[in-house]
């Protein structure tokens, strides 16, 4: 399954994109949790921010999410059922098309927002 | 962990403890829980609204919500799990010195506690509540 085919690529994207949310998990609950900290600090943070290199983060973010969330979903499909592992390869063009498909829309929201620097 | 056991017959067969199958198995369940709560979560913060437009105002007061206090305390509390026992197979998988795996699970566990107390005392422990009129009323800086 993890002959630096499909199999590997999966594992490796899975890895990666896990390591990166996990990371950012940390990140997001410090940010957060600045809203302690009262209006004046909290708002003059996050005009820091929403500055574009911080919201094209925030779509590697979402890319990450979506791809985990439905590659978690195969591993699941792969470990509970009896066809998973056979058709795991499928089942990852699938995860691949869906995870395009989730992310257009997203991206045809978001970059426009960017775009005007709102 | 070289090798992830690929069916629930082989986790047990692979695992001697039960501690790691325990894991093994709450990675799939959390996981399959985390799809729903952060897409829910991605969704009202990012899709439904334009994430620059978040402010004091829009933090406060959604913290102020006893159904948020309680979706984002099952969202934190799963995530943390999940995501430092994601991180901790990987540091089990590249690092070999017994020391340096040991200290890097040290820095690992103590930086993801602190973050899962300082996750439930905004949550949990600051009163947005008592606070949200009368700082809302604050002119703009």
């Amino acid at each position: 399954m993890y002959k630096g085919r499909e199999g590997q690529w999966a594992f490796v994207l899975h890895r990666i994109s896990g390591v990166a949310l996990a990371l950012y998990l940390l990140l997001h609950v410090l940010d957060i949790s600045l809203v302690m900290y009262g209006p004046r600090v909290f708002n003059a943070f996050l005009g820091f921010y929403h500055q574009w290199p911080f919201r094209i983060g925030l779509i590697l973010v979402m890319a990450a999410v979506v791809y985990h969330a439905f590659n978690g979903l195969r591993i699941i499909l792969m470990d509970f059922t009896e066809w998973g592992t056979r058709y795991h390869r499928s089942l990852w063009y699938g995860v691949l098309a869906i995870t395009t498909a989730v992310g257009i829309p997203i991206l045809i929201k978001v970059v426009p927002e960017i775009l005007r620097g709102a | 962990m070289a090798v992830q056991p690929k069916t629930l017959k082989e986790a047990k067969a692979v695992y001697s403890t039960n501690p790691e199958l325990a894991w093994w198995v709450f990675m799939r369940v959390s996981g399959l829980l985390l799809v729903f709560l952060v897409f829910g979560h991605v969704y009202m913060n990012n899709i439904a609204i334009n994430v620059a437009e978040v402010d004091y105002a829009y933090v406060a007061e959604r913290i102020s919500k006893p159904w948020v206090k309680v979706y984002d305390s099952f969202l934190l509390v799963f995530a943390m799990l999940h995501g430092m026992n994601g991180l901790r197979y990987s540091i089990e998988d590249y690092t070999h010195h017994p020391g340096k795996r040991f200290w890097l699970k040290v820095l690992l566990f103590t930086v993801a506690g602190i973050m899962l107390v300082i996750g439930v005392i905004t949550l949990w422990a600051f009163s947005f509540e008592e606070m949200g009129d009368a700082i809302r009323a604050l002119p703009e800086l």
